[in-house]
Formats: structure tokens, C-alpha cells, sequence
């Protein structure tokens, strides 16, 4: 019973299902209310699209960990741009993801050519970024976007501001890039075994950089949604934005297909969502409600997934038979000294 | 004086395979004892039970300096006094001398459990001085050692505290990975353990070293000993008589007209354990290669698929030149390789059936814009059913198949790119027999069709079963040919051993 309702693979929309009728029945008159929809909708964007820029390099077995600052980067530029010069906002964005552009081509240069640990590479590059950030404005710029510039992302579009369906775009665009085309499934043989890969004619080295300058184009991307959103620029805004990010990847990764996709991350960066708003609709002041829910969520929601992982390599060392041979006798590296 | 190691009557059975039957060994105190045979003759399962990582058959018995022993526990072995050296070394490679002799042998020390960093220097300084080696800097992490170091390293830490308790030192193909300059520098060190006195189990594919170190040789042969001599008594030809044996060959080796056209051509080819050979594989003909570890046959394949880098040379298909370590170059020139160590560098773990195998060129199926699952299962189905993979499916795991199916589907992967040449490295290593026989079909196959195909192994039976010609490769090169009837498991066993890196 426990078994077929697959807890593994779906435990984020049963869990997602849990929140909504919990917080249903314990706040019927706030919690699902069509205002709450679109807020819950809307305020999520930014991480959903950081999710993805962090979801992209994953699958070829890399992390960016730059993700929060490139969002950083492109929004004090195009921030300083609205407020310092004359040119046009629109160039102002083109320059703040130029930024995140060069940002992704060094982190990538970074972690193929001179062989740094991509973890290490994008945590070098992210207090790079710092430094940019804090050079180029340390206060807070606000009020310089107009209106109109706003609107692009801003504005409601059947019932939400456009930049959900942004979002939406992106998502199809990736998942379809990344399950539908042969990249895609190179990029995943690139993170499953780099090796085989690299020997079965794929150029995982191409495949690794070019998902770090997606990734960081992908951030900054973000940072342009955060500057429809908000507009304001303030040094602080960025770092915040990576664990929402990575949680709901590694999350989605235990969901669905047993490895990191975009539905998954979606699915578990809404439930998470739900659980967040209905837990701030119960304990109005308690801050540390929302960390503490998000940080146990996590480690429930991957150590299930291993659990299971567990369950099956368990089962699969018992029976004596040629995988036990294997196993013990005749692998291929002590065959060879034999 | 009492044996260091006593063995009576060991066996060890693998579900439908004897890997040891009534095996005696008897090791006495402060000799050096030379255990050889060739590859699937046990020697690995006997040091494997001894070192407790394989459990017997029940009816064995052992003895460690007149003291019984049970073996397969890795507990009692180590109480016995036995220190092992295994071919991985098994050393920490970013800790320096220092610690990894003191994860061993355990940190001196003081007050409050601080480690007394002083007196494991000078330990580790002590040890490594008595093998002869007392210039290196042992504060260094072992990896920046040159492997004869490091070997060394390994040695010092397994004889570590000798003298309280200590027994038998097992060495299993110490020289193995070893270039050749470095394996005398091991050689010095050898024989100051056995000046000091220490009793040596010494497992090697090297005919020349048993007759260099050992004072007796234990040959197994096909799961059993065949005999125990004074090395003394002995010569080289005797030595590869008791090794090989006399032996019918079940299947032999078809001729090849050798009109056809050659598809791939190597020339002067360097690198890894290879040193300048050159060769060709004509149209429709199976090649194979055989050498013992270390000769350079496991590099041979990898430098023309470009999975290792050349230092020098050139390999054509076709007249179209395969680029240096580049592996995109050799499949477009038409090379479908399958690598040994198929965990490693042959399947992606987390992938489906379906997707390894159509990993190799997914063009076929990308049709408008979108790769089509549908058609990529359907090409599945028809490889499942054309090797006959035992699976559940084609979105089955590739682990949840065994070892001789998922080794089918990296033949799909390769075959299905209609490859001008085929290279197969260890192509039936670990897997059971019937597996064995369908994948040597499927390379008969092949090969009928046209494939160039070219076959590095250290199974001679399957050179035989397969080859129109065997090169056999010693110190790098390519010593002798052998062809169509002449091809016997016996004559490439005696030519593989018979010369070596430091007589030639």
C-alpha cells in the first residue's frame, strides 16, 4: 500500500495536497483565497528562476553557487545605469546580464580549464561578484526604474503579473531542452558518469561550461525579474536567494524521474511555498518558523528518497547469483591482476 | 623453525566456478615465497581469503607460526601477524608518509591525546631509512611520491612494528603499475627485508622477478597447485612449463585470407606502458592483443580510442587521421570502442537502458526538434532482441542488469554505429559463460560483416576462440605475430612471459 502510493518519487505533491487541506481547515478564511494564490504565485518567481539557473549546471554534474550574486550583479547594473546615465533602461538590463554573461564564461573557464572544483569555482566567483556589487553601489539605489519599464514584467497578464508566466516560459524551455533534445541527454550522461560520456564522443568539457554561462545568464535573469518586481537595488538582496534555489532542486531531484528536473524543483518550490504561507498565516511574528520548515522539509523530503535508495541496494546484495559474483569475485579491476 | 604460513586444503567455489581446489601453500620463516600463475588461476582468491575479504569452503585449515588460523577473517589475519601490500596500495594519497604509517600503526602519543608529531617523523624517518630510502621527504603527501615511493611508503607502513608480532608480509604484484626503472629501485628494497630476515608471500606476473627474490615458487594453474620448487633448481622455460601446462585448445582459431584491405592503422604509437608499436587490422579480420599487466596491452586500445593521450604517432581508419586524445575524433573516423572496466568508463549508472545505449549517437531520433522517446524504444526493443539482453525492459536501470547483459547493451551502444572498426578491451571480463559465448558471436559477427575488429584481453582462451591473428606485446612492444593455426593458448601464454622489460 505504503509502496504504490510512492512515496519516493511524489512525497512533494502529497505533501504540497497535506498543506492545503491543513491550513484550510486551521485558517478557512485566509488561507485559500485567490489573493493568496497569486501571491504565493507571484512572490516565489524569483526563486523558481533561480532554481532553474542552479538546476541547469547540476544536471551535467556541476554546481553554481554564484547564482545569488550574478542576480546581484545584474540588478545594481542596471539600477546605476537608470540612475546614472541617460541610455535607455532596456540597455541597462542587456548590460546587467553582459555582466552575468562574463561572470559565467570565467566561472566556466575557471572549473574546465585550470580544474577547479565547480563548487569551489562559483564560490570564489560569487565574493568576486561581492566585490563588484559593493564597488559599483553600496547604498541602496530606488525609484530610478519607470514605470514603463516595470510594466514589461509588472503587469497583469490573465490574472497574474506577466513575469509568473516568464517564469513558465523558462521552465518549458529548459525541460524541454534538457528531456527532449539530444543536449539535454548529453548533459545528463556529462553528470552521471563523466567518463563514459567523455569516451562515448560527448564534449562534456563544451557541456560544463556552457551550462555555467546558462546558469549565470539564467541569475541574472532573475535579478531582472527582481528589478520589475521591486525595483529597488540594495547589497543585501542575492546571497538570501541561493538556499530557496538549491533546496528546491535537490528536492525536485528525488521527485518524479530520480534525478534533477524541472518539473520536480516547480512542484517542491510551491509546496514549500504553501507551507511557508500557511505557517506565517498560524505564527504571524515567529520568524524562524519559515528556515526551520524549509531546513527540516529538505532533509525529510531527500532522506525518504535515500531511504528507498538504501531499501534496493540492500535488496539487491542477497541472492547469491552472478551480481554477488560480480560483486565479490570477478570484478573487472581484480580480474585484471589476477 | 616453525612455517610463517601454513595452508592445507584450501578451496573456494563461486556460484558455477571453482576458484581454488585443495590448494596447499607453506611459506616457512624468512624466505621469500613466489606465488605465480596466470590470470584466473586463483592467485587473487588465495590472497583474497587470506586477507579475509572471500570466505572458504568449509574443510580448509591454516596455520600462522604453528598457531591455527582462520581464514577468511580479516581479524585473525591481523592478529596472526600477516601485513598486507595490495596492488592499489591502499594509501591515503593526500596524507604524507607520516600519517599513513601512523593511521596504521597508530599516533604516538602524550599528555591529553595530542599526537606527538615529533616521534612519528622520526618513526616514519626510521622505517623508510631501513628500506633504503631515507632521502625522502616524509612530510610530503605520499601522491607527489614517484610510484616505486610509494609502493615503499605502502611497504614501510605493513611492516611498521615488525618485530612486535609480526609474521608474513604478503605482496601482491607489487610491480604490476610499476615503470621499469623504479621496480629495481623496489628490487633494493626487497632484499633488505629479506636481509633483515622478513618472510615474504610474493604474488607476481614476472617470471624474471621470482628467479631475481624468491627462495621458492607455488604455481597454480586452473584452481590448483600444480607444484612448490626450490627456485634455484629452476629455469626460465621450466618455470612457463609448469605455469602454462600442456593444453588442448577447445576451439582454434579460423584463417584469414589476407587480401582484404587494412581499415586501421597504426603507426609508431607511443604513450602510457606503450612504447612504438605499430600494426593493422584489415577489413573483416579480428585482431588480438595479448601481453601480461603492465606491459602495455591495457594502454594499447585507450590511445587509439583517445581515452589516453599519445605521446607520439599515428592512427588512420580509412585513410582519415584520428586525432590525439580526442574520443569524438576517433568515432567520426568510424572507431566504436568498449572500454574495460565497464562501471567506470562504460555505463552511466543513472540512466535507463534505453538511454545508455543510445548514447552513442542519438541523431536518428531527433526528428523536428524534439528527440522521440517512442522511436528511441523502439530501436531498444530491436537491440534487446538482436543480443538477446536479459531486462525488464528499455527504461529498466542499466544496473539492475547483470554484468554479461549490461555488457550487451555497451555492444549495442557501439554496434549500432556501424563501425568501420570495433575495439574491445577485456570484452567478457566478469561475466558468466553464457554470456561469454553470445558476445563472442556477436564479434564473429561483426567481423563477418566487415568490421575491422581489434582485441586487447588478458583471456587467451577467448584470443583463441576469436582471432585470425594475436600480437603479443612485451615492455611495450610488439614482440611476436602470431596467426590463423598457430594461435594457441599455450604458445601466446609462453611468448607473453617469455621475454621482459629488464632481460631484454
Amino acid at each position: 500500500m505504503i509502496n504504490r502510493l510512492r512515496l519516493d518519487k511524489y512525497s512533494a505533491l502529497y505533501l504540497w495536497a497535506f498543506f492545503m487541506v491543513l491550513f484550510t481547515i486551521l485558517r478557512p478564511d485566509t488561507f485559500l483565497t485567490t489573493t493568496s494564490f497569486k501571491l504565493v504565485t507571484q512572490e516565489n518567481v524569483i526563486n523558481g528562476v533561480l532554481a532553474l539557473a542552479f538546476l541547469i549546471p547540476l544536471a551535467t554534474g556541476t554546481y553554481d553557487l554564484s547564482i545569488g550574486l550574478n542576480m546581484s550583479a545584474c540588478l545594481v547594473v542596471i539600477n546605476w545605469i537608470a540612475k546614472n546615465t541617460d541610455l535607455p533602461q532596456g540597455v541597462g538590463l542587456l548590460l546587467g546580464l553582459g555582466v552575468c554573461l562574463l561572470a559565467g564564461t570565467i566561472s566556466g573557464f575557471v572549473v574546465v580549464k585550470l580544474k577547479v572544483d565547480s563548487f569551489i569555482a562559483t564560490l570564489g566567483m560569487s565574493q568576486i561578484l561581492t566585490a563588484f556589487v559593493l564597488f559599483v553601489s553600496p547604498q541602496t539605489i530606488s525609484g530610478e526604474l519607470s514605470d514603463a519599464y516595470k510594466n514589461v514584467g509588472a503587469a497583469q497578464f490573465f490574472g497574474l503579473q506577466r513575469f509568473v508566466w516568464y517564469l513558465l516560459i523558462l521552465a518549458i524551455i529548459v525541460w524541454y531542452v534538457l528531456e527532449h533534445t539530444p543536449l539535454g541527454r548529453q548533459m545528463f550522461a556529462t553528470g552521471g558518469n563523466p567518463e563514459a560520456a567523455r569516451l562515448t564522443g560527448i564534449r562534456t568539457d563544451r557541456l560544463r561550461w556552457g551550462s555555467l554561462i546558462a546558469s549565470a545568464l539564467v541569475a541574472g535573469f532573475a535579478g531582472v525579474v527582481y528589478s520589475w518586481k521591486v525595483g529597488t537595488y540594495g547589497q543585501s538582496i542575492g546571497p538570501g536567494y541561493l538556499f530557496p534555489a538549491v533546496a528546491a532542486v535537490f528536492f525536485g531531484a528525488s521527485q518524479l524521474k530520480g534525478r534533477p528536473n524541472v518539473w520536480g524543483a516547480m512542484i517542491a518550490l510551491y509546496a514549500l511555498a504553501w507551507g511557508v504561507k500557511g505557517l506565517n498565516l498560524i505564527y504571524t511574528t515567529q520568524q524562524w518558523i519559515r528556515p526551520l520548515f524549509e531546513g527540516v522539509s529538505l532533509l525529510a523530503a531527500v532522506a525518504l528518497a535515500s531511504r528507498n535508495q538504501i531499501i534496493k541496494i540492500r535488496k539487491r546484495k542477497t541472492p547469491i547469483g552472478q551480481a554477488v559474483l560480480e560483486d565479490l569475485g570477478v570484478s573487472p579491476k581484480e580480474a585484471a591482476g589476477a | 623453525m616453525a612455517d610463517a604460513l601454513r595452508i592445507e586444503h584450501l578451496s573456494k567455489t563461486f556460484p558455477g566456478q571453482s576458484a581454488l581446489v585443495d590448494v596447499d601453500l607453506d611459506v616457512a620463516a624468512g624466505e621469500v615465497h613466489a606465488l605465480v600463475g596466470q590470470n584466473g588461476s586463483g592467485k587473487s582468491t588465495l590472497i583474497k581469503v587470506l586477507a579475509g575479504y572471500h570466505q572458504p569452503d568449509p574443510g580448509g585449515s591454516a596455520w600462522a607460526n604453528d598457531e591455527p588460523l582462520t581464514l577468511g577473517d580479516g581479524d585473525a589475519a591481523a592478529a596472526a601477524g600477516i601485513r598486507f601490500v595490495h596492488q592499489d596500495l591502499g594509501l591515503i594519497g593526500n596524507l604524507s608518509t607520516v600519517e599513513n604509517i601512523a593511521l596504521t600503526a597508530g599516533y604516538t602519543t602524550g599528555v591529553g591525546g595530542h599526537i606527538r608529531w615529533r616521534d612519528d617523523v622520526r618513526r616514519a624517518r626510521e622505517a623508510m631509512d631501513a628500506l633504503g630510502l631515507g632521502s625522502i621527504d616524509v612530510k610530503k603527501p605520499v601522491d607527489s611520491l614517484p610510484p616505486s615511493q610509494k609502493t615503499a611508503v605502502a611497504i614501510a607502513r605493513a611492516i611498521s612494528g615488525w618485530e612486535e608480532g609480526a609474521n608474513l608480509l604478503v605482496l601482491d604484484e607489487p610491480t604490476a603499475t610499476l615503470p621499469g626503472a623504479d621496480v629495481e629501485r623496489l628490487f633494493e628494497v626487497i632484499h633488505r627485508l629479506k636481509e633483515r630476515g622478513v618472510s615474504i608471500l610474493y604474488v607476481s606476473h614476472h617470471l624474471d622477478e621470482v628467479f631475481e627474490l624468491a627462495d621458492r615458487v607455488t604455481v597454480l594453474r586452473d584452481a590448483h597447485k600444480i607444484a612448490t620448487v626450490p627456485v634455484a633448481g629452476l629455469d626460465h622455460g621450466g618455470l612457463v612449463e609448469l605455469i602454462v601446462g600442456h593444453r588442448i585448445d577447445a576451439a582454434t582459431a579460423s584463417v584469414f585470407g589476407s587480401d582484404a584491405s587494412s581499415v586501421l592503422r597504426v603507426r609508431n604509437l607511443h604513450g602510457g606502458n606503450v612504447h612504438g608499436i605499430d600494426l593493422d587490422v584489415h577489413e573483416g579480420e579480428i585482431v588480438g592483443l595479448a601481453g601480461i599487466t603492465g606491459s602495455g596491452r591495457e594502454h594499447v586500445l585507450e590511445l587509439i580510442a583517445g581515452q589516453l593521450p599519445r605521446d607520439e604517432g599515428d592512427v588512420v581508419v580509412d585513410g582519415r587521421v584520428v586525432k590525439n586524445y580526442n574520443p569524438r575524433s576517433a568515432i567520426d573516423a568510424g572507431i566504436a570502442f568498449v572500454p574495460a572496466d565497464r562501471k567506470v568508463r562504460g555505463t552511466v549508472g543513472p540512466m535507463s537502458v534505453r538511454e545508455n545505449l543510445t548514447l552513442s549517437d542519438l541523431t536518428p531520433h531527433f526528428v523536428a526538434g524534439r528527440l522521440r522517446h517512442k522511436r528511441e524504444r523502439d530501436e531498444t526493443h530491436s537491440w534487446i532482441h538482436k543480443l538477446s539482453i536479459k531486462t525488464p525492459g528499455p527504461e529498466a536501470a542499466i544496473g539492475a542488469l547483470s554484468g554479461g547483459n549490461q555488457q550487451k547493451v555497451m555492444f549495442g551502444k557501439a554496434l549500432r554505429l556501424a563501425p568501420k572498426v570495433l575495439l574491445l578491451a577485456e570484452p567478457t571480463q566478469g561475466i558468466d559463460i553464457g554470456a561469454k559465448d553470445q558476445i563472442h558471436s556477436l564479434v564473429d559477427q561483426a567481423a563477418q560483416e566487415g568490421v575491422a575488429t581489434f582485441v586487447a584481453t588478458t583471456d587467451t582462451d577467448e584470443l583463441v576462440r576469436l582471432c585470425h591473428r594475436v600480437l603479443v606485446i612485451v615492455d611495450g612492444q610488439i614482440v611476436a605475430e602470431i596467426s590463423g593455426g598457430d594461435i594457441s593458448a599455450e604458445k601466446i601464454e609462453h611468448t607473453q612471459l617469455q621475454t621482459s622489460r629488464r632481460s631484454a
